[in-house]
């Protein structure tokens, strides 16, 4: 019990530290790690400035292997390195960011920082600080997360930040993170010739590296203070699903989607988080419900559950509607859709109008359907123009397992669109 | 001022004046100049009093103004009576002059003082304990260390113990000093462990201490002279700073410490001129190396030691950085005390003024580091607890000085291929300078990046700086602005303003003052009639929507006594067409065209600084100086390209020492392949000019794959880029379908697409508009089919392709 509790933590721990993730990818020197570690230790040592972009999708470790890159070389040269971290959804305002460079300098060299100093104040005190910093050989390392959002305006950020790397005086390191790939074409000519164009690339892990991470993260370390039995016992059973063919499925399934490395991440998490603390083992029904998880389709889950009669009634209604190549409509119309097939009918569904507009309401709010345009608010709801946002083919799968779904609805769905 | 508590070492106290110091030790008039640390040591006795015998050292860093010889001293002698045994201030250089000089300091740039000359800047001995015996005794000469005698040939100094030994003593006997470090056989010894036993000086002899010797076993100390002058009551003092030894830093002595090293301390406090012994010289790294036999008083000198904070910095020339701004300053207090004629209350004025602005900047608020008041305040905080040892013990190898040289910030010393650029922007600032009447002076120079437009602009300024040194031209004001690095376009006035007259003021103040100044004639000081020229890079930034900026800045050169020059730089060769009529016609007359290098320029501009480096095959530059010329002639991008090869060449021996170290294997790559060749130019190339799409794409998930494969599918159907989610979703789970592979949701098939829109392989809107949505490939559908025809995943995607 008490065992399986501290195994569970210590893989919660791993499973939510990125970090653990891409350690074990340390030693091959094609790793991004090696190169990054190359890139940046060398400009420590040779006092040269540097510039490099990572660039991959959302996930795939950026941040993460930046992180450990620091990390390790913070260890390494404990006083040389100081670090600067901005985020171009915080800083992509020149004046802010310069602001914001200057204090986080200020608060790494305990100075005083004044928040009153003007941006050519800041800019100036950053090219001076670059040069102090290069004369006591200390190397200042900026870490731009969401490189791209700082190619916003004129740019000036980044000329004079690349622009104090041209002297020889300072020694600094630019780290860009971006995940767009086109992150250093969106900057403007001038910037980038100064800019020295390293570019590291990550891409998801290959199905072999899956595996191997897989193994990596979830097999429980002997040194832990865990009853060695526990631990071998439960290493095997993890072995055992491991090589199981159900569960490379189950595997291959999640990364068809999004094969990073934080996607199996958070599905990881779910499983271990699935697991039943009575046995202390992972199960093979953890990943299986983990999977079921990640896999939800909201839309269809909200029609098949979720929706009342009259939410499908509405939403079958405007399939009508767009199926009869209205482009234009808005709930007057729908409403009268709605008597037209009550009145040929003659269904048991009748509500009143308040009711419906109620039920409609409620569908906007779930963006099942949607305004057209985003102005006009002070247009009452009945007459602005609608979208349905769903397909037709979700709505019909989603009236096909809705219990509540009456038999007419289908009847409607089918004759009049699938004859 | 104050004697810093940090140091427990007593010290000549400032405060305190030393009622009756012991005589002050003669440097034995006759004695013999330093042992020379190369050559032999002479034989002949040169006297020590001749100054012109001293080895100058060009070390000072203000440069001594030429006494001026028409100069009569002003100051009152003070009384004989009173001066012992010293000889009279010669050339009394910043006096005070007239009245009531008994009450003040009297101020001397150069004083005679006991047969030795000290001028401000100089490096002397300083004296540790008063009236120490051992202080006494100075000899000037080395003795050999093993025969123990004076003269008699060649003496070399060991590089470890710094002792000096004849050639003719050693054994085995070196017929001439060799040209690379060289360690005697004692140091030699001790260095493999061995129990050395050297060399015992004869009976009755001691072995005698040179000053050298003193100072680095800390009996010394060694100072450099900021200010000397004569206190009211006829007593010479100095202000000095400290040099320390790296025993006494925090630090301690550290294993990469020269022997002969000191660190310049940012301690300063006042001696009196008694304990001055005499001069040595410490000199920077650069005059260190070239200063090979200039006597046994060498030191050398790199870093600075904070010792409030224990830290290091290297030292750089400071002058030249502050130079824009301060030159102004430091000229006009130069002028007005080498008039020689202000009355005493004008320099008592300005130094009082002086002294209170500092104490203002210390008292004030505002100490922040960041806002500009404050900028000397803190920074001296900066600096590293211990110099790291790589940075002095690091051999580099050919690979890392060819990283070193390729470095965008290193200067080269000559600019190839610009020559023709240089000649004529030298002429036409000359030109500008010289003419007295000219009228609305302005260059425009324009060029794609990278083609060295503000470098040459940098260069041909140094270069006219060193004539305007020579005497050869009129001095001249420069002022270099940066349109990119303003908050705003209006701020270029405050710029100006400030690097003209060192006030910070709004910019409209400034625009005022300036537009009095140009238009107007009007004159603050006589200096101001120096001719103005104002370098503007990145001009295009200063656009503003009715263009007064540029309007104003280009009007004034036309304004008959405003001496202003305006050199501007940018991209774009039609920006004066851009711009108003008035303005174009201010500015584009005269023009300066930098073309992008041609690949045999790039080609010398690469393989110039690579000069007596063997790191890089002659192909390879070829190749990527080819390349580059063919994209953007853009001179950085050959050198970033150059450089990122040998980095990935290093990277390459690296891993390969490392591998082989962990697996004892002999590779057979490691050996012949560490210099640069085609295959890592390639890479670099490839790095720097590819787009990443293709391997994204081939790395993307599987649905991500099949989706784009349904797009391209789809555009070769209806020829319309654009498609809607909804169709997009139609296609993919049809292709599925058919392929029988698992049908996705729509909600998935929505991530999918948002993701790879994310990384704008597609582009698409986003996601709240769900089945609305509308995506479009990002690149070219061919890039597609190249990515994706032989996936091995998904086989039958080529079918759609």
């Amino acid at each position: 019990m008490v065992a399986a509790e501290t195994a569970l933590a210590i893989l919660r721990t791993r499973l939510s530290n990125p970090t653990f993730a891409h350690s074990h990818l340390k030693s091959s020197s094609e790793s991004n790690y090696s190169k990054l570690k190359f890139i940046v230790s060398s400009s420590i040592a040779e006092a040269c400035n540097n510039s490099v972009l990572l660039l991959g999708p959302r996930g795939s470790g950026k941040v993460a292997v930046a992180e450990l890159v620091l990390e390790d070389l913070k260890a390494e040269h404990a006083d040389e390195i100081s670090v600067i971290r901005l985020n171009g959804l915080l800083h992509s305002d020149d004046n802010c960011a310069l602001k914001e460079i200057a204090r986080q300098l200020c608060l790494e060299h305990r100075l005083l920082f004044s928040k009153m100093a003007s941006s050519d104040d800041n800019s100036q005190f950053m090219i001076d600080m670059l040069r102090e910093c290069g004369l006591a050989h200390k190397t200042t390392i900026f870490v731009l997360d969401e490189f791209d959002l700082f190619t916003q305006g004129k740019q000036r950020l980044l000329y004079s930040l690349l622009d104090a790397l041209q002297t020889l005086t300072s020694q600094a390191v630019v780290i860009g993170m971006s995940c767009r790939l086109d992150a250093d074409q969106l900057l403007e000519k001038r910037v980038r010739s100064r800019f020295s164009n390293r570019k590291l690339l990550f891409i998801p892990p290959s199905a072999d590296e899956m595996q191997r991470l897989i193994e990596h993260l979830l097999y429980l370390p002997k040194d832990s203070g865990l009853p060695t039995k526990f631990v071998t016992e439960f290493n095997s059973r993890l072995s055992n699903i491991i090589s199981d063919k159900k569960f490379k499925e189950i595997v291959n399934s999640i990364s068809a989607v999004d094969g990073t490395i934080s996607n199996l991440l958070t599905f990881l998490f779910r499983a271990v988080s699935y697991m039943d603390v009575e046995s202390g083992f992972l199960m093979m029904e953890n990943f299986k419900s983990a999977e079921l998880c990640m896999q939800k389709q909201p839309k269809i889950d909200c029609l098949q559950a979720g929706a009342s009669v009259l939410d499908l009634y509405i939403l079958v209604c405007m399939n009508r509607l767009e199926i009869k190549e209205r482009n234009s409509y808005n709930f007057t119309s729908i409403m009268k859709e709605y008597k037209a097939i009550h009145d040929a009918y003659k269904t048991s569904d009748n509500y009143a109008f308040t009711v419906c507009l109620r039920a409609f309401e409620h569908l906007l709010d779930q963006e099942l359907i949607g305004f057209v345009d985003s102005k006009g608010h002070n247009q009452s709801i009945d007459f602005r123009p609608v979208r349905l946002l769903i397909s037709s083919r979700e709505l019909y799968e989603g009236l096909k397992s809705n219990p509540l779904s009456p038999a007419i609805l289908l009847k409607l769905f089918d004759h009049e669109s699938y004859k | 001022m104050a004697a810093t508590p940090q140091r427990s070492n007593p010290k000549p106290s400032p405060k305190t004046p030393n009622p009756s110091p012991a005589l002050p030790p003669t440097p034995g008039t006759s004695s013999l100049r330093r042992s020379i640390r190369l050559l032999s040591s002479p034989k002949t006795p040169i006297p020590d009093s001749c100054p012109a015998d001293r080895p100058k050292t060009p070390r000072s860093k203000r440069p001594l103004l030429p006494i001026p010889e028409r100069f009569s001293p002003v100051t009152p002698n003070p009384p004989e009576s009173k001066r012992r045994r010293r000889s009279a201030p010669e050339e009394p250089k910043k006096t005070r002059a007239s009245g009531g000089a008994e009450r003040r300091r009297v101020y001397y740039r150069k004083v005679v003082y006991d047969g030795g000359e000290f001028a401000v800047g100089d490096d002397v001995y300083v004296k540790r304990r008063e009236g120490a015996e051992s202080d006494a005794e100075d000899p000037e000469v080395e003795e050999c260390r093993i025969c123990f005698r004076v003269g008699e040939g060649v003496l070399i100094e060991c590089d470890d113990c710094l002792g000096g030994f004849h050639l003719k003593c050693l054994k085995p006997r070196l017929r001439k000093v060799p040209e690379e470090d060289w360690i005697c056989g004692f140091c030699a010894a001790e260095k493999t462990g061995k129990e050395v036993e050297r060399p015992k000086p004869p009976e009755g002899k001691s072995l005698s201490r040179t000053a050298k010797e003193k100072l680095l076993s800390s009996d010394l100390w060694a100072a450099r002279i900021e200010s000397i002058w004569k206190e009211p009551d006829c007593i010479y003092r100095a202000k000095c700073r400290w040099y320390i030894i790296p025993e006494e830093t925090a630090a301690g002595r550290q294993p990469h410490n020269l022997r002969r090293e000191l660190y310049r301390t940012n301690e300063i406090s006042d001696i009196e001129m008694e304990s001055v012994l005499r001069h040595c010289f410490v000199m920077s790294p650069k005059d260190f190396k070239e200063a090979s036999n200039a006597g046994d008083d060498v030191f050398y000198c790199e870093y600075e030691y904070d010792i409030h904070w224990h830290n290091f910095k290297r030292i750089t020339d400071v002058d030249d950085d502050c130079e824009i701004v301060a030159a102004g300053k430091d000229e006009d207090w130069n002028i007005s005390n080498d008039s020689g004629c202000d009355t005493d209350d004008d320099s008592e004025f300005e130094e009082e003024r002086n002294m209170t602005f500092s104490a203002q900047k210390y008292k004030s608020h505002d100490m922040a580091a960041n806002s500009r008041k404050g900028r000397i305040f803190g920074l001296q905080r900066i600096g590293i607890k211990k110099i790291p040892e790589y940075v002095r013990c690091h051999k580099q190898t050919d690979l890392e000085k060819a990283k070193a040289t390729l470095l965008l910030a290193t200067l080269p010393k000559s600019l190839p291929c610009r020559s023709k650029e240089m000649e004529e922007i030298t002429a036409f600032i000359k030109g500008a300078i010289c003419d007295d009447h000219c009228l609305g002076r302005c260059l425009y120079i324009h060029g794609v990046p990278g083609t060295g437009k503000t470098m040459c602009v940098l260069t041909v300024m140094r270069n006219l700086k060193a004539e305007v040194d020579n005497g050869t031209m009129r001095p001249y004001c420069f002022i270099e602005i940066n349109g990119l690095k303003l908050a705003s376009p209006e701020n270029i006035y405050r710029s100006i303003y400030e690097a003209l007259s060192g006030h910070r003021v709004g910019w409209k103040k400034a625009l005022h003052h300036l537009n009095e100044r140009f238009s107007d004639g009007v004159r603050v000081g006589k200096e101001d009639n120096q001719p103005i020229v104002l370098l503007i890079d990145e001009l295009d930034l200063l656009l503003t929507r009715n263009q007064s900026v540029l309007y104003n800045i280009l009007d004034w050169p036309t304004k008959p006594h405003s001496k202003l020059t305006v050199i501007g730089i940018a991209n774009t060769m039609d920006l004066p067409e851009k711009l108003l009529p008035r303005i174009s016609s201010r500015m584009g007359i005269q023009r300066l065209c930098f073309g992008p290098y041609n690949y045999k320029q790039l080609q010398e501009i690469v393989s110039s600084r690579l000069k007596g480096i063997d790191a890089f095959e002659e192909q390879a530059i070829e190749f990527a100086s080819r390349k580059v010329a063919a994209m953007s002639g853009d001179a950085r991008r050959v050198l970033e390209i150059c450089k990122r090869a040998a980095e990935l060449t290093d990277y390459r021996l690296k891993q390969c020492l490392q591998s082989t170290r962990h697996s004892c294997s002999v590779s057979n790559s490691a050996k012949g392949k560490d210099i640069v060749g085609m295959t890592d130019v390639e890479a670099a190339i490839q790095e720097v000019f590819q787009a990443p799409h293709i391997q994204i794409m081939k790395n993307s998930s599987r649905l991500g794959k099949i989706m784009l494969v349904a797009m391209v599918h789809e555009l070769y159907k209806s020829g319309l880029t654009e498609i809607t989610f909804e169709k997009l979703a139609t296609v993919v789970l049809s292709l599925c379908y058919s392929n029988r592979e698992a049908l996705p949701g729509y909600d998935t098939l929505m991530k999918v697409g948002c993701k790879l829109g994310e990384s704008r392989v597609i582009l698409c809107e986003e996601g709240t508009k769900h089945r609305l949505q509308k995506l479009q490939l990002n690149f070219p559908s061919d890039d597609v089919a190249f990515a994706l025809k032989d996936c091995s995943e998904l086989p039958w995607l080529s079918k759609y392709l």
